[in-house]
C-alpha cells in the first residue's frame, strides 16, 4: 500500500495545528479536524444508490435524515480488501452532512504545527491534494486529511461520471 | 389594516390610550387587542394629525407583537408602546418630529405633481361622500416631475414590509371585486370593496412616505367613488381603467419592495403618468369604450344550474338552454365572473402568520414520528402475541400520532380559490384581446392542495387557460355558424377522486383534431406514423417540445413552447395530465395531483436485495406475464403484449446494476407505469406492499441522481430509493438495449 503525497503548497500557509480525530483505514492512520466531525456511529446497512461513482457507497438513515456515505478506500484508489468495516464517521462540511467509512477509530490528539510537515511529492498519478499534511506524534505518522477537498471533488467527479456513464 | 367605516370602536384618544396602557399587563389579551384596534383606527381614520400617525401606527404594531406573543422582550415592548404614544402626543401638539418631515416632504412632492385644486393630503375632506370642493373638471392637468424617487431616508423599514404584503392583499381583493363588478355593475358590495381597498392603500402609503402610491390610489379611488355615487356608469372603459389601476398599484408595490430590499431607489413603473392622467381626466361623455355593461341576466345562473344538473361524463357540454339571446347582447364585452350569483366572502376565520420553514420542519418531524412509531409497533417483541398490554399502549400512541399527522398536513393545505381567481382575470384579458366572448365558470375552488404545489400549478394553468380561450374556443361568428351559442364556456373544476386532487379544464370549443396533430408530428419527425396509437396517445403528442398546430402565432400563445413546459412543471409536483377531446365539441384537460408532496403514497418493490418505492399515482397496474405475451424486437428490445398494447420492458436490475435479481419476467412482476408514448413495463422481483413515505433529498453531496427523486425511511429504518418514473423510462429509452441473451427459454 502506498502513501499518497504531492506537495500541498496551498495549505502550507494556514495553521494546521489543532485537535484531530485519528482513525485507521487499510493499515494507515489518518486524522480529521475534530471541529468538522459531527459524530461516530456504528456500522449500519447502507442503501446503494445506482449509477453513482464507485466511491459513493450509498445512503443511510441518520435519525430521520438521509445522508450519503463515501468510501475513502475507493476515493484514494486503494483496493477493497473486504475486511469488515466497523464504523462511520459523520462529518459536517460546509453545512452538508456526509459519512465516511473507516476501519477503526483511534483517539483525539492535539498536534502542534511544528509536528506537521508537508506531504512529500511522489510524482504524477498519486493524488495527495487531499492531505493537509503529515503529522508526527507518538512515534507514528498520521496522514491529516483535508476533508473539504476529499468530499468536494467527489461532487465534480459525480457529474463527470454521470455524464459519461452508460449501461 | 382594515379601515372601519363605522365608529363603533370607542372614540379613544391618545390620553385615554396612554392611561389604559398603564393598567394593562401581558395577560390581558382581550383588552390589549381592543387597544390595538383602537390605536390602529386612530392612525388610519385620520383622527390624529399626520405628524402623529407614524407613532400611533408603531404603537399599534408593537402592541400587536405583545398580543400574539412574538415580542422578544415584553417589558421592553410595553415601554416601547408607551413611549410611542407619548411621541404621538407630543407630535400632535405641534413640536417638530421626524414624522412631520416625512409627511411634509411627501406633501411637497405630490403638491408639485398635482395642480388640481384638491390637494392629495386633505384626507379628512375626502372622507366625505360628497365630492369635495372642486367640481368635476373634465380634464385636470397634472404636472409630472421626472426622475426616480427615493425611499425617504427615515422610512420605517419595519412597517414597510407589512404594508406591502397587506396592500397586495387589498389590491387582489379589489381586482376580484372589479371583475365581479363587470358582470354585475350594480353590485354595491363589490364597489365598496374596491373603494375601501384603494382608500386603505392611499392612507397608509401617504404617511409611510410613498407619495406616488398615495397619489395614484387617490385618483383611482376618486374614479370609483364617482361610480359608487352613481355619478357615472361603470362602463367598459371604466372597467379597463380600473383594472389597469390595480395592475399599476401592484407594480408600484413591487417597486417599493425592490427599493426596500435594495438601494432605496423607487423606479416609476411604465405608463404611470399616462394612467394617472387618464384616471384624472376621465370624462364619461368622451368615453370611447362607453359600452354599457349589461347586468348579467339570470341566464348564466340558470346555465350554471343546467351544467351541474346534467352530470356530463359523456357530453363535453350540454348546450345551455335559451340563454343565448340575452348573453349575445353582450356584444364585444366578455362576461366574466362566476356564473353564480355573487357570494359574500366571509373572512371570519381567525388566522395567524407562521413562517413556512418552521411549518415544513414540523411536518417533516411529524412524518418521522409516524414512521418511528410504526417501527415500534412492528417490533417482533410485540408480534409474539404475549405483550398485550404493551401492544395496546403502542397502538393507542399510534392513533394519536396519526391524528397529529392529519392535522399537520392540513396546515399546509390552501384552497385553490386564489389560483382560480387569478385565472378569471386571464380569461377576461385573453378573450378581450382575441375578440371572443367567453364565460369562465369555476367549481370546487374550496378544494385544497399543498401550498408548495399551488405556486407551481399556477403557470401551467394560466397557459392552458390562455390556449383554451385563444385556440380552443372559436370566435362568436364561427360558433354561430356551427349552431353553438356565441358565448363560449371555459370551465375549471376541481374535485377529489381516489385520494388525488383532479383539476379539470374544459372548453366547448373546436376540440383537438387527431389528423392535424398526426400530420404535424410526422412533419416534426416525432413519429413515423400513427399506427397503433390511440386518440389519447395522439393527443399526448402536443406535449412534445416545439409542437404547435396553431396556424397563427399570436402574442398570447402558439409559439409551441408552452405545453412541454406545462407537462414538466406538472411533473415537478408529481402530477399527471390526461386529455380527452371531440372535434367540434371541445377539449378536456384533466390534471391529477397528489394531495401533498410531503408524503408520497408509494408501492414498495424489491429488485434483488434492494428496495425501491414507486409513487402510486404513476402505477397503472402490475401483473405476472404469460410466456405468450413476451416477445423480442430485432433480437434486442423486449416487449410485452397486454390487451392489445405493446409495451417495452425495462429491466430495473440492469438499469441500476442490481445483482441477484430475477432475470426472467415470468418469475417476476411487470408493472405498467407512465403515460402516453412513455408507457412501459418495469420488471421487478416482488411487490412488498403499499407504504406512505416521507420523501427526503439524498444528501446534497450527491447532487442529482438520475432516475431517483429522493430517499425514504422505510419501516425497518433503512433507506429506500424513490423512483422518478419518467426519468427512469427516459434513461432506459436513451440507452442501447443490450442484446437479448439467446438462452432465454421463452424467446418467441
Amino acid at each position: 500500500m502506498s502513501t499518497h503525497t504531492e506537495s500541498v503548497s496551498a495549505s502550507a500557509t494556514q495553521s494546521r495545528a489543532g485537535k484531530y480525530l485519528t482513525f485507521f483505514l487499510a493499515g494507515e492512520e489518518y486524522g480529521l479536524e475534530i471541529l468538522k466531525v459531527s459524530e461516530i456511529i456504528g456500522m449500519q446497512p447502507i442503501t446503494r444508490v445506482p449509477r453513482m461513482p464507485e466511491f459513493v457507497r450509498g445512503v443511510i438513515n441518520l435519525r430521520g435524515k438521509v445522508i450519503p456515505i463515501t468510501d475513502l478506500r475507493s476515493k484514494f484508489g486503494m483496493e477493497q480488501d473486504g475486511s469488515e468495516d466497523s464504523c462511520i464517521i459523520v462529518v459536517q462540511m460546509r453545512g452538508i452532512m456526509t459519512g465516511v467509512v473507516v476501519d477503526r477509530v483511534s483517539e483525539v490528539v492535539a498536534i502542534a504545527e511544528a509536528d506537521i510537515e508537508d506531504a512529500p511529492t511522489f510524482g504524477a498519478g498519486i493524488h495527495t491534494e487531499f492531505l493537509l499534511g503529515i503529522g508526527k506524534t507518538g512515534g507514528r505518522v498520521k496522514l491529516l486529511l483535508d476533508i473539504d477537498k476529499v468530499l468536494a471533488s467527489s461532487e465534480i467527479a459525480t457529474l463527470e461520471a454521470a455524464q459519461s456513464h452508460d449501461v | 389594516m382594515q379601515t372601519s367605516d363605522d365608529s363603533s370602536v370607542s372614540s379613544l384618544n391618545l390620553d385615554d390610550a396612554a392611561t389604559l396602557l398603564m393598567q394593562l399587563e401581558e395577560t390581558d389579551t382581550a383588552d390589549l387587542t381592543m387597544l390595538r384596534e383602537a390605536l390602529t383606527d386612530l392612525a388610519f381614520e385620520n383622527r390624529v394629525p399626520h405628524s402623529a400617525q407614524p407613532f400611533v401606527a408603531r404603537a399599534a404594531r408593537v402592541l400587536g407583537t405583545i398580543v400574539n406573543g412574538t415580542a422578544p422582550d415584553v417589558p421592553a415592548a410595553f415601554a416601547d408602546v408607551s413611549s410611542a404614544i407619548e411621541d404621538a402626543m407630543r407630535a400632535s401638539e405641534g413640536s417638530v418630529s421626524r414624522a412631520d418631515r416625512v409627511v411634509e416632504r411627501a406633501a411637497e412632492t405630490t403638491a408639485a405633481a398635482v395642480t388640481a385644486s384638491v390637494p392629495v393630503f386633505e384626507l379628512d375632506q375626502l372622507d366625505e361622500l360628497d365630492e369635495p370642493a372642486a367640481p368635476i373638471v373634465p380634464k385636470r392637468s397634472l404636472q409630472h416631475d421626472v426622475g426616480v424617487d427615493q425611499l425617504p431616508d427615515d422610512a420605517d423599514r419595519d412597517l414597510l414590509p407589512d404594508f406591502i404584503t397587506e396592500s397586495n392583499e387589498c389590491v387582489v381583493n379589489a381586482e376580484v371585486a372589479l371583475l365581479q363588478l363587470e358582470a354585475f355593475p350594480d353590485d354595491e358590495e363589490a364597489i365598496n370593496t374596491v373603494f375601501r381597498a384603494f382608500h386603505t392603500v392611499k392612507g397608509t402609503s401617504a404617511f409611510l412616505g410613498l407619495p406616488r402610491i398615495a397619489a395614484f390610489a387617490h385618483e383611482a379611488e376618486s374614479l370609483l367613488s364617482r361610480v359608487r355615487d352613481k355619478e357615472i356608469a361603470y362602463t367598459k372603459g371604466c372597467a379597463d381603467l380600473s383594472l389597469r389601476s390595480a395592475d399599476m398599484l401592484k407594480a408600484l408595490l413591487v417597486s417599493a419592495e425592490t427599493a426596500l430590499n435594495g438601494n432605496g431607489k423607487l423606479p416609476l413603473p411604465d405608463g404611470y403618468h399616462e394612467l394617472l392622467d387618464a384616471l384624472a381626466g376621465y370624462d364619461p361623455a368622451r368615453d370611447a369604450d362607453g359600452v354599457m355593461l349589461p347586468v348579467t341576466p339570470a341566464a348564466p345562473a340558470a346555465t350554471g344550474a343546467a351544467w351541474s344538473a346534467g352530470a356530463d361524463s359523456d357530453d363535453i357540454f350540454p348546450v345551455p338552454t335559451g340563454s343565448s339571446a340575452a348573453a349575445a347582447s353582450a356584444a364585444a364585452v366578455p362576461a366574466v365572473g362566476n356564473g353564480n350569483k355573487p357570494r359574500v366572502e366571509s373572512n371570519a376565520d381567525a388566522t395567524i402568520r407562521v413562517r413556512t420553514d418552521r411549518l415544513d420542519r414540523m411536518i417533516d418531524m411529524v412524518g418521522e414520528l409516524v414512521i418511528a412509531q410504526s417501527i415500534i409497533a412492528g417490533d417482533e417483541l410485540l408480534g409474539t402475541g404475549k405483550q398485550h398490554d404493551l401492544l395496546r399502549k403502542v397502538t393507542h400512541a399510534g392513533k394519536i400520532v396519526r391524528e397529529l399527522q392529519d392535522l399537520s398536513m392540513s396546515m399546509r393545505m390552501v384552497p385553490l380559490r386564489a389560483t382560480f381567481q387569478k385565472l378569471t382575470r386571464v380569461v377576461r384579458d385573453t378573450a378581450s384581446k382575441a375578440s371572443k366572448t367567453v364565460q369562465f365558470v369555476t367549481e370546487g375552488d374550496d378544494v385544497e392542495i399543498d401550498r408548495n404545489m399551488v405556486d407551481v400549478l399556477g403557470d401551467p394553468l394560466v397557459h392552458m387557460v390562455r390556449n383554451a380561450v385563444d385556440h380552443g374556443v372559436e370566435g362568436p361568428d364561427e360558433r354561430e355558424a356551427n349552431s353553438k351559442p356565441r358565448l363560449g364556456v371555459v370551465r375549471l373544476h376541481a374535485y377529489h377522486a381516489s385520494g388525488n386532487v383532479v383539476v379539470e379544464l374544459k372548453d366547448d370549443g373546436r376540440g383537438l383534431h387527431r389528423d392535424k396533430i398526426v400530420k404535424k408530428a410526422i412533419e416534426k419527425g416525432l413519429i413515423e406514423s400513427d399506427k397503433g396509437m390511440t386518440d389519447s396517445d395522439v393527443f399526448n403528442l402536443i406535449f412534445a417540445p416545439g409542437f404547435s398546430t396553431a396556424e397563427q402565432i399570436t402574442d398570447i400563445s402558439g409559439r409551441g413552447v408552452g405545453m412541454d413546459v406545462v407537462r414538466r412543471n406538472l411533473e415537478k409536483i408529481r402530477g399527471r395530465i390526461d386529455i380527452t377531446s371531440a372535434p367540434g365539441k371541445g377539449t378536456t384537460f384533466a390534471i391529477h395531483l397528489p394531495l401533498t408532496l410531503a408524503v408520497t403514497d408509494g408501492m414498495l418493490v424489491r429488485v434483488g436485495e434492494e428496495r425501491f418505492v414507486i409513487p402510486l399515482t404513476h402505477i397503472h397496474m402490475s401483473f405476472r406475464p404469460e410466456p405468450a405475451m413476451l416477445s423480442t424486437v430485432v433480437g434486442r428490445g423486449e416487449v410485452v403484449l397486454l390487451r392489445g398494447e405493446l409495451l417495452p420492458i425495462i429491466r430495473l436490475h440492469r438499469l441500476f446494476d442490481v445483482t441477484n435479481a430475477v432475470q426472467s419476467p415470468l418469475d417476476g412482476l411487470l408493472m405498467i407505469v407512465g403515460d402516453g408514448d412513455r408507457r412501459s413495463a418495469l420488471l421487478v422481483d416482488d411487490l412488498l406492499g403499499q407504504q406512505q413515505v416521507v420523501a427526503k433529498t439524498l444528501g446534497d453531496g450527491l447532487g442529482k441522481v438520475p432516475g431517483v427523486t429522493g430517499g425514504a425511511i422505510l419501516g425497518d429504518g433503512r433507506v429506500g430509493l424513490i423512483l422518478d418514473v419518467s426519468e427512469t423510462v427516459a434513461l432506459a429509452q436513451s440507452h442501447e438495449p443490450t442484446p437479448v441473451r439467446r438462452d432465454r427459454k421463452h424467446a418467441a
